[in-house]
């Protein structure tokens, strides 16, 4: 990766910080494991570390564990190599013993992505159920053991009777168990009981964590995503193609917001509880295709291509924040407009 | 105005039906006159698809480059499309020099029931900007509900539309009308049908998918394409018309063009012959219908047991070898 791109990642991530350090300084000196440390969730909060541990001394040390290390070590060498990393090659499901200086761990294993929930269903519910199931038992014989997030899902919250307002942690809705991407849902929801059950039985100083969407550098392009596929038809000239109802309503979050967020949640947060992270400015897929082709200089065709006319409740999936914003006093540093810019031409960068 | 967006899968289907022996020659005749008629779509390839030249189903008298490339030389406002079967269809080989070629439209196409094998292809087509779509075939072999299920697979895998094929022509017009409203209902992303003739449903049945909730059709001129052949464009574009849809299509020109396709393409205009209502009875793939003419005259026993048994056997596209052991079979039985 470019110098000049590792850079502004850096950047991003002081400005999320915002001079907040001290609130993570429970941090300092302590050992983080975060499982499935090679996605986006993961890579972001080493860059996080790598600002937090280089200009704020706070000599954390990692250790990212992920099925496929290779992979990671080609892609960001400049994160791979850093000194306080340690990587570990292995199945979540396989995890027994880890070192016993871990203390905080940030439990981000199992791919969101939809298509390899729908090809895959079993290993999608296993590698949840049982990752978490061997994490937790692991946890168990750490004898320095504070913290634990539990990266769980905003699909969690399942088909609420209205969803034209923000989410609160406390409500959930209705999941058809029945249906083709029904796995991962379900597998989160069964996980979050695992937490629960080892939490209130053996504990475990457990909190969960339901992430909805984000943006920002790091999001490959070809994930399944409608704001990763506009911007991608974007970059490829267009037409952005809109599948389905165009007045669905998503929120997004910036990355480096996102990691000082998960941060915070481990350094403070309040075992048992639950937080949304995500952001709240909410925007339609219509919209959210009109911004984008604005920020290109060429002109753009969007296509809009459905099956039938649709009810007129839109399907509408943003997060409340308030309990984490109030609680741990987080911020949506970068607002949506400012995000989606840096998205895009972080990836013209790359592109070019 | 309600639009319906046709594909003609004319040098696709139709190559079914002279043994994948169209020529570069008749494939440009015929683009040029379907551009000139605004086809939307033009599908060009051996009759399984890119990639499928092969023994096993047939060698194609010339090469996908070929063919794509004077496709292409030969399209102006038309789209080229292609027809992909992971399998046949490498992303290596055969997906990424058709891009290069210059492919518009990617239809990615599985057994009714095998949308799975789907997922690489239809993301990679995305990857690369083209317009693309799942197809199911032999979509009469699943129950409506698992073909929704595995339409809605395709539809998370990126494609921007999900046809079905009645690759048998087995359905009867409230056959279609379940299946396309279910999958209407169930999908976010247009849907489409591809209907074959041999129960003389291939319009109707076409009508029955626009009636239920589908904006894609296909159709063939003079329905050139396997067995008894497709729905028929030209008719189709005319109906629609009569019944008040747009297609974009010039009709006059599409009349023109399948003229055209009759006399420079078609050794024989595609009729229903009593094997193909037996192929369309016994819910076998009309692909088949060369080999199991050509096999069951080389044994002397009668093709309409070899449809039927092949049905029973429930065998899909890529199967072809299966006929000469079900041909064996059956001359087993008679010396018993």
């Amino acid at each position: 990766m470019k110098q000049e791109l590792i850079n502004l990642l850096r950047a991003d991530c002081d400005k999320s910080l915002a001079g907040d350090e001290e609130s993570l300084d429970v941090l300092r000196d302590q050992s983080i494991l975060i499982t499935g440390g090679t996605g986006f969730v993961g890579k972001w909060i080493t860059e996080a570390v790598s600002l937090l541990n280089q200009k704020y001394n706070f000599n954390i040390k990692l250790y990212i564990l992920a099925r496929n290390i290779q992979e990671y070590k080609e892609e960001v060498p400049h994160l791979a190599r850093q000194p306080f990393i340690n990587l570990i090659e292995q199945d979540v499901r396989n995890i027994s013993n880890l070192p016993e200086e871990i203390g905080y761990i940030i439990h981000a294993a199992g791919s969101p992505d939809n298509r390899k929930h729908a090809t895959n269903p079993l290993k999608t519910i296993d590698t949840i159920y049982r990752g978490t199931h061997a994490l937790l038992d692991a946890c168990l014989r750490l004898p320095n053991l504070n913290k634990v997030v539990h990266l769980s899902s905003n699909s969690v919250y399942g088909q609420l009777p209205d969803q034209h307002y923000a989410i609160k942690e406390s409500q959930m809705g209705a999941l058809d168990c029945n249906s083709v991407n029904a796995a991962y849902s379900e597998g989160k929801r069964l996980a979050e009981t695992v937490c629960a059950i080892y939490r209130n039985q053996q504990k475990l100083p457990i909190i969960i964590a339901r992430p909805f969407a984000f943006i920002g550098p790091y999001q490959g392009l070809e994930k399944p995503w409608a704001i990763n596929n506009f911007i991608r038809d974007g970059i490829l000239g267009g037409p952005i193609r809109i599948l389905g109802n165009e007045e669905t309503v998503r929120s997004y979050l910036y990355g480096s917001d996102l990691a000082f967020w998960l941060l915070k949640i481990l350094a403070n947060g309040k075992t048992g509880s639950t937080y949304n992270l995500g952001g709240e400015q909410a925007i339609s897929l219509k919209d959210l295709a009109a911004k984008i082709t604005s920020n290109f200089s060429q002109k753009i065709d969007v296509l809009v291509r459905y099956s039938k006319q649709y009810p007129p409740n839109p399907s509408v999936s943003i997060p409340d924040t308030t309990h984490i914003k109030s609680e741990l006093k987080v911020k949506q540093v970068f607002d949506f407009d400012t995000s989606l810019k840096k998205t895009i031409d972080w990836y013209k960068k790359i592109h070019q | 105005m309600k639009h319906i967006l046709i594909s003609d899968p004319t040098l696709r289907d139709g190559n079914h039906a002279v043994a994948h022996q169209l020529s570069a020659k008749q494939v440009a005749i015929y683009c040029q006159a379907a551009d000139k008629a605004l086809v939307p779509i033009i599908e060009v390839g051996h009759g399984n698809g890119l990639g499928a030249s092969s023994l096993q189903v047939g060698e194609s008298l010339e090469t996908d480059e070929v063919l794509l490339s004077t496709a292409k030389a030969n399209l102006n406002k038309s789209k080229l499309g292609i027809h992909v079967i992971p399998g046949f269809a490498t992303i290596q080989r055969d997906l990424k020099r058709a891009i290069e070629i210059g492919v518009d439209v990617i239809r990615v196409a599985s057994h009714c029931t095998e949308a799975d094998i789907t997922q690489r292809h239809l993301g990679y087509s995305r990857e690369k900007g083209k317009e693309t779509y799942g197809v199911l075939m032999m979509s009469h072999m699943a129950p409506t509900e698992l073909l929704v299920e595995e339409a809605q697979k395709m539809e998370l895998y990126g494609a921007e539309g999900i046809i079905i094929m009645d690759s048998a022509g087995a359905y009867l017009p409230t056959d279609v009308a379940e299946r396309i409203s279910a999958l209407v209902e169930g999908l976010s992303v247009p849907v489409g049908f591809h209907g074959h003739n041999n129960l003389g449903f291939g319009i109707a049945n076409s009508i029955e998918a626009i009636n239920s909730g589908a904006t894609m059709l296909d159709g063939t001129a003079r329905g050139f394409g396997a067995g008894a052949g497709n729905a028929q464009i030209e008719v189709l574009v005319a109906v629609l018309q009569k019944m008040g849809y747009t297609t974009g299509i010039d009709l006059y020109k599409i009349l023109d063009a399948a003229d055209i396709a009759e006399r420079e393409i078609m050794p024989l205009i595609p009729v229903i012959k009593s094997e193909s209502i037996i192929s369309g009875l016994a819910g076998v793939f009309s692909g088949f219908s060369k080999h199991v003419a050509r096999i069951s005259k080389e044994y002397n026993v009668d093709q309409r047991d070899v449809y039927f048994e092949l049905g029973r056997r429930k065998v899909v596209a890529g199967q072809e070898d299966l006929i000469i052991e079900v041909v064996l079979d059956l001359v087993k039985k008679k010396k018993k």
